[in-house]
């Protein structure tokens, strides 16, 4: 049958088709076609955000916690620069999200008209791939484009750039047109073959080494390899090392579970990487933060590079096998050839590099007993969504991650502002499941202005604030490198009760230990979302850490003496 | 080894596509010497020619990350000396009266061609390696030389190439 349809019709039909229930976005005048046609689509859901970098945000969680694309809209100019900073995060952690954005006129284009940026140019650098839509003719095939470039592969962020007159654009619609072009898509050329004796060449890697370890990284979580990650660390006994977005891709009281590397890892952890002699990365690109000093990184460990990504195969770290495939399934087709062994001598060496932990915390509130408060309160099912700084480090070392997948941060780009919205995204993936949003004042304050967002459409996140008064992380850079000069990092914080209470929602500060489980208690019990203000020691450091430029082998333990003659 | 490595990228005749791989060279921070589009004998595809000067592992990465792009059909990588590598020059000098004859004999011995003469200057058309070129523009440069167009290089490599295959 043939109706005539505009393209914002086109597009609402092609997100259908696509399985998309949700999107996260915002009004203006070159996407108003869009939005006029949304009605007639009571299947999609539009979040209305109350800023557009809240709204990629929220796509980029969703797509973390359900694995298939999220999807953020927006108006041309000042509506698609505000995705700027989520796409960028998106790319960086290799997760699906599609952006739509609507752009002026085609006849306006290039001409500096009202609300027009050059989109398509300010987001090349940070999506896996854009597009202009030119014609109505290509708009559902473009639309397909995108969800499959996003999701094929090593996801990533696509963004689509549609004229408003191309949304007003009418064509006859066949309902085969997207069907015709299913199937002959833009495929990335060739991937190099793996030599066949490569997996024989693993395994007996793995049976000849004395200290073997496995690092997992998001590449296990993006692959849902935890049953073969499991496997392979139980057949052999070889320790599993997290990295900061390998997290959960392991049960932490698993025996074999070590922790996370790199510049806030555990001293044990980065001493078993420098004591190695065969490190097995699967799907992880030794990010800086996690190798440290290239030139001192794990000098004894050869090392296997199981990647989806080529180019990602000895792009930091030399590599004396890479197998290139998605972990998954690298991981069964290798793991029949691997013999069973134990690693018993080797994991009592790591044992004895165990150090205790000594902090104090004001008030006995310190980040462990306030995570073990959520853990008891949600009886550990629940998603945790950190933001960026001291409170991450501890979110992520801290918790005992028990299920797959609870565990969603902004590793690469290191997004302060990520964790509140990117919480609605989880909390709409995962439907009466318990969604924690744990930032720091900082962080928080860049997108608080989401709890409006959640009240409007019933999103019942619980949002944690560590409140030390500082931007923590970058006052203990100046405490440690910058001589405690702590310029710009004091930061003023509203009351969080009563900016609560403005929104209509619950909220409580908690200041003493003697307080905190009755608290979460009672903010896991509220049906809607939630405030709650842990008011923990200003000046607590992340510890261990690693100087930055400093290899694994040489973490600071402890506060430096203060300088004896002040700058 | 750091030598000369041509890059060789077949790649959607689309301005948007040769934007994209050009900027994803220079975001990738490689140390390119010279670039070098045009058609092939496919139509709709374009060939870009990058000369980076590097080791062979920092191209054969570039390869893998412009295999990654959509729009690009094929990217190879080999040492430029294992292929051939061409780049055209246009070099616009004037003599003296005097000097015309010695002027001349140079463009001769470097087979280079005079494609213009006026009284004001000539343009000489030279073609070679990039060091056959440099060294040519250096001998015409004990004349005065007005100005210089270079093609940046071109380059096949010595195996047989994927364009056909890849369409």
């Amino acid at each position: 049958m043939t109706e005539t349809l505009t393209g914002a019709q086109i597009l609402c039909r092609a997100l259908l088709e696509e399985g998309v229930d949700v999107l996260f976005g915002y009004p203006g005048g070159a996407i108003m076609p869009f939005y006029h046609a949304l009605p007639e689509f009571p299947e999609l859901r539009h979040v209305l955000v109350r800023h557009e970098q809240a709204a990629a945000h929220a796509a980029d969680g969703y797509a973390r916690a359900s694995g298939r694309a999220g999807v953020c809209v927006a108006t041309s100019g000042p509506g698609a620069t505000n995705l700027v900073t989520g796409l960028a995060t998106a790319h960086m952690d290799n997760t699906p999200v599609v952006a739509i954005t609507g752009q002026v006129a085609r006849a306006m284009m290039g001409r500096d008209a009202f609300q027009e940026t050059d989109i398509i140019g300010i987001t090349q650098p940070i999506t896996k791939h854009n597009r202009l839509v030119e014609d109505v003719e290509e708009l559902a095939e473009a639309v397909q484009e995108a969800f499959y470039v996003a999701q094929e592969g090593r996801p990533g962020p696509v963004l689509i750039d549609i004229p408003k007159d191309v949304q007003n654009q009418k064509m006859e619609w066949t309902g085969e047109q997207s069907d015709r072009r299913r199937g002959e898509r833009l495929e990335p050329t060739g991937r190099p073959a793996d030599r066949p004796s490569a997996l024989q060449d693993a395994a007996r890697l793995i049976a000849e080494a004395q200290r073997p370890l496995i690092m997992a990284g998001h590449g296990v979580l993006l692959s849902n390899a935890y049953v073969e990650l499991r496997a392979l660390a139980e057949r052999t006994g070889m320790p599993v090392i997290t990295t900061l977005l390998g997290i959960s891709g392991f049960p932490e009281s698993h025996p074999l579970h070590l922790g996370m590397p790199g510049m806030h890892g555990e001293v044990h952890v980065n001493r078993a990487i420098q004591q190695a002699d065969l490190i097995i990365g699967l799907g992880l690109r030794f990010d800086d933060r996690v190798t440290g000093n290239l030139a001192g990184f794990a000098r004894g460990a050869k090392v296997i590079h199981v990647e989806l990504d080529p180019s990602e195969i000895g792009k930091n770290v030399p590599v004396a096998l890479g197998l290139v495939g998605d972990v998954r399934s690298v991981l069964c087709s290798l793991l029949p050839l691997v013999a069973p062994r134990k690693c018993d001598a080797w994991r009592a060496e790591i044992q004895s590099f165990v150090r205790p932990r000594e902090e104090n915390f004001r008030g006995g509130l310190s980040p462990d007993v306030i995570l073990g408060a959520i853990d008891q309160a949600t009886g550990g099912r629940c998603s945790i969504v950190s933001d960026v700084g001291q409170h991450q480090m501890w979110v992520a070392k801290l918790f005992r991650y028990q299920h797959p997948n609870s565990h969603i941060t902004s590793g690469g780009l290191g997004t302060m502002g990520f964790a509140v919205p990117a919480a609605m995204g989880v909390a709409l993936a995962r439907p009466g499941e318990p969604v924690w949003a744990i930032s720091g004042d900082g962080g928080f304050q860049m997108n608080m202005q989401e709890i409006a967002t959640m009240v409007q459409e019933g999103i019942p996140v619980k949002m944690a604030v560590f409140n030390n008064g500082y931007l923590g992380m970058v006052r203990q850079w100046q405490q440690f490198f910058h001589g405690r000069r702590y310029s710009a990092t004091p930061i003023w914080s509203p009351d969080y009760v009563r900016l609560a209470q403005a929104y209509g929602i619950a909220g409580w500060k908690v200041e003493s230990a003697a307080e905190l489980d009755e608290t979460v208690r009672a903010a896991v019990a509220e049906p809607g979302p939630a405030l709650v203000e842990f008011m923990i020691e200003q000046e607590a450091n992340v510890f261990p850490m690693i100087p930055p430029g400093g290899s694994l082998s040489e973490p600071i333990e402890g506060e430096p003496a203060p300088p004896l003659v002040s700058a | 080894m750091t030598a000369f490595q041509a890059v060789s990228v077949l790649l959607e005749d689309r301005l948007i596509t040769l934007n994209r791989a050009v900027g994803l060279i220079r975001r990738r921070n490689l140390p390119v010497r010279s670039l070098a589009v045009g058609p092939t004998a496919t139509p709709g595809v374009s060939r870009l020619t990058l000369m980076i000067h590097s080791d062979m592992a920092t191209a054969d990465r570039a390869v893998q990350h412009l295999q990654k792009m959509i729009g690009v059909r094929a990217a190879v990588a080999f040492p430029s000396r294992e292929g051939v590598a061409r780049e055209l020059a246009l070099v616009k000098v004037r003599a003296p009266h005097e000097r015309y004859a010695e002027l001349l004999d140079v463009v001769q011995l470097y087979n280079a061609a005079v494609v213009d003469d006026s009284p004001e200057a000539m343009i000489v058309e030279l073609t070679g390696s990039e060091a056959f070129v440099l060294s040519c523009i250096r001998a015409l440069e004990r004349f005065e030389v007005i100005e210089v167009a270079r093609s940046g290089t071109i380059a096949l490599g010595p195996t047989p190439n994927s364009e056909i295959n890849h369409d």
